[in-house]
């Protein structure tokens, strides 16, 4: 039994949180069972997510822990899944982060109607889960659009004043991308072979990549493209982003921001560079100045905004210029950096929005004006948020600087057949960095320092429950800063294999 | 006639006979007996339709040629017998409540459904027009069975014209056809085309006639102005009903008409039907946009997926997979569109009139299953996994693209994000506003919350595991896969 569940624990990460569904319905009414059995659900899914991981064999390149079902037998689609070192980090960092939002939910952040929230949380974690795994392309939009009802309805009913307009806004961006990634998906299955003999399996698509002609993936790669672009969110296409988080109740900014995004990074990396090396290419120039401008754009707007959970959520798109950047300056230490950044930014920018709504539920001001000098009076928030704000600027020895390090070095290696390369792109990507710096401190400045305010002094610092939600990122983004080795030797075989899978296929079609 | 003829027929006379008995039980039992009775009744009767007539059979063809079995009678013969369970079991607490006669109602769906069962069987233009009346009369009637509703007798009135101006130009065009092939089976009109091809004039005309005449009856933009009134009008479960089996018994005449037998012209038709696709979903989500009536949003968005199943039509050069696709579609489209209009009947409100946007706010805390249940006929409509609505658009837009139509796999997907604006803006109203004093009140009503709760899983499960469902829509195509 045991033996034969270590064979399927993939499986078992989309299963947990499925089972978990059935005591909470059966508990529906009692709002203190509900929690519990959410905590204990995702928990669970935690811990074997650690399993998983330890499972993994480090060094590898190729997918680990696989499995493989028939599942649309007439149209040879299979239920497959399988990790490797590009998704094996992002899926304990997804389970972390629901494990953290649930927790941090049940201590009295949402109020009403806790049962469907918890339910919508763990269908969320299904399709999060999920995402990260499938081999499959129609499993993997399965799971991809499988995130979309949770958290349109988690920002839709648990949100803020303008929960609606956000929450709609979030959905029919997501949409109108990935309903055109599923006609190119489709696209490649008619292409993939002859009738009969077509697959949407990635690791057989890989090998099957001479079939697929440049012009067919130039406007595969723009299909694909766009639906990770907005999930990204890439400019110009992020501005359903600031909308949502600033709507969204802290639970669902911490997995908005910490893992949902990261779907578009990691399809990017997964599915749409390995399988359309040339469209890859066709489209490069505009993904460079895209990544660049929204690194530059999303530290310029961060800087000037009045709203603490806008800031953040600005600030994410700039962070996530550098994920994207990482990915198309196509080699190895940009690819790698990428990941890192990925999996940071979901600890740090998770950690920020959790502290914003920890702030938010005290004082119920977000506006940066009405804050200030609250230092004195929380001592060990200032610490905690200290720490988190100064990663998330990239201070070396602390993990937003490992990320971003890689990143630029891999930009600076860049070197383009025509356009400008990474002499040009590199050091407009580290003016990024720097105004990162500015924009964060100043906030920090603003809003910890100061005067504090006469109605804020009887606020209490953070309760047991925040520093038990706090913790495990806190210790997270220390390690990963000082010790960014073993994740790197678990990422950086399957980046090298990702791009010379790409190499290889670009060369192989235009032979 | 023989004994081997009634046999092949054996499902239509079980849902015939059930029919009159319902009439008869109504006169003779006691009315609260009947009320608890009828609808059982009804089901079983149903069921026994489904049970006598074999899942697949070898084609083979009764009544001197009027009449085929094949797989693809068996698969909408089920179809049909389903939508018809599924909208007798949403209907008593509603009819009791308004006060239309419960053993009438029932007996109409039944013989709708037998015209609806017949246009399966049909290898004839003859057999076609009388399952198509027999099919579309009662329907006029359910439209009109409020008899004192002002809306109910306009919807009854509109689509008894427009029903029947149709009909006159499908009789019509029936006519030319038979003027060029001097006989009314599909396979000696289909041997008569082939030798004409479509150069010939009055070929064009004829095609042209029986094309409207059909999209009449489909609902396909330019010819659906009927909709939404009719449908508006009539009583919550009969609009149910109305909008989904019609419907496929239009599209069942399409697949039997237009490509099984003038699939030798095939190609240059499908031109037509692709630009009516576009148009049609197009026009029916565009329009379905600016309802704040959900009874009318929903009337318009059916319109948006008859373009989407016509699309399925357009594709059919990809082979199997475009009919099988169309048939997979219209099986989804009954259960997902007729629980959406039968949710709306857990409102209590006046007339046949539907609920507002506004009326459904807080609808999640007053019924959470209801609600759930609602939302779930919702997702699937606007095509998000995991639901049959989802793999329902996936198996189209794999025939549309495959036979190279790249535009209206496109317009597909962008009409699917108009789509998701409407039926998620209901969702909101359900959702995350909360009920204000004039919330309407709420029907008791065990009897639909089950229906709907088995058609919700159904939605899902078969969204999950869409495999064996598919198969054998792939089968009952199989009658259509180009020579």
């Amino acid at each position: 039994m045991a033996a034969s569940l270590m064979d399927h624990l993939l499986t078992l990460l989309v299963v947990i949180p499925v089972a978990g569904l059935i005591p909470l319905v059966v508990f529906f009414r009692d709002a203190r069972a509900v929690k519990q059995v959410a905590i204990v659900t995702t928990f669970i899914e935690l811990v074997v997510s650690l399993v998983m991981l330890a499972q993994f064999h480090v060094g590898e390149a190729g997918f680990q822990l696989t499995e493989s079902a028939a599942w649309l037998p007439s149209f040879g689609i299979r239920y497959e899944l399988g990790v490797d070192g590009i998704s094996v980090l992002l899926i304990p960092m997804t389970t972390l982060l629901t494990f953290i939002s649930v927790l941090y939910s049940s201590g009295g952040a949402i109020k009403e109607r806790i049962g469907e929230f918890m339910a919508a949380f763990l269908l969320l974690e299904v399709g999060m889960v999920g995402v990260f795994m499938a081999l499959d392309l129609f499993l993997f939009y399965v799971f991809f659009e499988l995130m979309l009802v949770p958290m349109y309805l988690i920002i839709g009913i648990w949100g803020g004043p303008r929960r609606v307009y956000a929450t709609l806004k979030f959905v029919l961006f997501t949409l109108a991308g990935s309903l055109l990634m599923l006609v190119g998906i489709i696209a490649v299955y008619l292409q993939s072979g002859e009738a009969g003999d077509r697959t949407l399996s990635l690791p057989e698509l890989l090998t099957r990549s001479d079939r697929f002609p440049p012009d067919f993936q130039f406007w595969v790669f723009l299909a694909f493209g766009l639906a990770f672009a907005i999930k990204m969110p890439m400019f110009p296409f992020h501005t359903w982003l600031p909308d949502a988080h600033v709507e969204a109740p802290t639970a669902g900014s911490i997995v908005l921001a910490g893992v949902l995004l990261k779907a578009g990074g990691y399809g990017f990396l997964r599915f749409a560079v390995p399988l359309f090396p040339i469209g890859t290419q066709a489209w490069l120039p505009i993904l460079i100045l895209l990544s660049v401008v929204a690194i530059l754009y999303g530290a310029v707007v961060s800087v000037v905004q009045k709203d603490l959970k806008k800031l953040v959520a600005y600030s994410s798109v700039a962070h996530m210029g550098f994920v994207t950047l990482g990915i198309f300056v196509l080699n190895q230490q940009g690819g790698v950096g990428a990941v890192l950044q990925m999996l940071n930014h979901g600890f740090v920018t998770g950690a920020l929005f959790l502290f914003v709504g920890i702030q938010y539920e005290k004082t119920h001001r977000r506006q940066i004006a009405d804050l200030g000098g609250l230092a004195n009076q929380w001592p060990l928030y200032t610490a905690f948020f200290g720490v988190f704000t100064l990663a998330s600027l990239g201070l070396p020895g602390l993990n937003g600087f490992v990320g971003e390090f890689l990143v630029l070095l891999g930009t600076f290696k860049f070197n383009p057949v025509g356009g400008p390369g990474g002499l040009f792109w590199g050091p407009l990507a580290a003016l990024g960095v720097i105004l990162a710096a500015v924009y964060l401190l100043w906030m920090f400045q603003r809003v910890m320092f100061g005067t504090l305010r006469e109605a804020y002094r009887a606020l209490p610092d953070l309760s047991p429950l925040e520093v038990a939600c706090a913790v495990p990122l806190l210790v997270l983004t220390v390690l990963l800063g000082v010790f960014p080795q073993p994740a790197i030797a678990i990422i950086a075989p399957s980046v090298q294999r990702a791009l010379a899978i790409a190499t290889h296929a670009s060369a192989v079609v235009l032979k | 006639m023989t004994i081997d003829d009634v046999i092949t027929i054996l499902p239509e006379i079980a849902v015939t006979v059930t029919a009159s008995l319902v009439l008869v039980a109504d006169a003779i039992l006691d009315r609260k007996v009947a009320r608890t009775w009828l609808p059982l009744l009804v089901v079983l009767g149903l069921v026994v339709a489904i049970f006598t007539g074999p899942m697949i059979v070898a084609s083979h063809t009764a009544f001197g040629g009027f009449v085929v079995v094949d797989t693809f009678t068996a698969f909408f013969r089920v179809l049909f017998c389903v939508l018809a369970i599924f909208a007798t079991v949403v209907a008593p607490e509603y009819l009791e409540r308004r006060q239309i006669p419960a053993a009438e109602f029932y007996a109409t769906i039944l013989f709708s459904t037998v015209g609806a069962m017949t246009i399966a069987l049909a290898t004839d233009l003859i057999t076609v027009f009388i399952g198509l009346e027999l099919m579309t009369i009662p329907i006029y009637v359910l439209a009109g069975m409020s008899r004192r509703d002002r809306y109910s007798n306009e919807a009854a009135l509109k689509y008894f014209l427009l029903g029947a101006f149709s009909s006159a130009l499908l009789l019509y065009g029936f006519a030319w056809l038979y003027g060029l092939a001097g006989t009314t089976t599909f396979a000696g009109i289909a041997a008569a085309l082939a030798v004409h091809g479509l150069t010939d004039g009055a070929t064009l005309v004829a095609l042209a006639l029986v094309t409207v005449g059909l999209a009449f009856k489909a609902a396909v933009v330019p010819f659906h102005q009927w909709t939404p009134d009719a449908y508006d009008g009539a009583p919550t479960p009969a609009t149910a009903f109305m909008s989904v089996a019609p419907k496929a018994a239009a599209f069942a005449a399409i697949l039997r008409l237009m490509i099984g037998s003038l699939g030798p012209l095939g190609l240059d038709w499908s031109a037509v039907f692709a630009i009516l696709a576009a148009l049609t979903m197009t026009g029916g989500n565009v329009v379905a946009l600016v309802q704040g009536n959900v009874k009318r949003m929903l009337a318009y968005s059916s319109i948006a997926h008859t373009g989407y199943i016509l699309a399925g039509v357009a594709a059919y050069q990809a082979g199997a997979s475009a009919s099988a696709a169309v048939l997979f579609y219209v099986f989804a489209y009954g259960i997902m569109n007729l629980g959406a209009f039968a949710c709306l009947i857990y409102l209590d409100l006046d007339g046949t009139r539907g609920a507002t946007l506004d009326e459904l706010n807080g609808f999640a805390r007053r019924k959470p299953a209801g609600a759930l249940a609602f939302a779930v006929f919702l997702v699937s409509l606007t095509g998000i996994p995991p639901t049959i609505g989802f793999v329902a658009k996936v198996f189209i837009l794999q025939p549309v693209l495959d036979a190279g139509l790249v535009w209206l796999a496109v317009v597909i997907a962008l009409n699917a994000v108009l789509a998701a604006f409407y039926y998620l803006r209901v969702v909101v109203h359900l959702y995350m506003y909360d009920a204000d004093a004039n919330a309407p009140r709420l029907l008791r009503t065990d009897l639909l919350s089950a229906g709907l709760g088995i058609a919700g899983l159904a939605v899902v499960v078969i969204g999950i595991l869409p495999d064996g469902l598919y198969r054998w829509a792939l089968a009952a195509a199989a009658p259509f896969v180009l020579r």
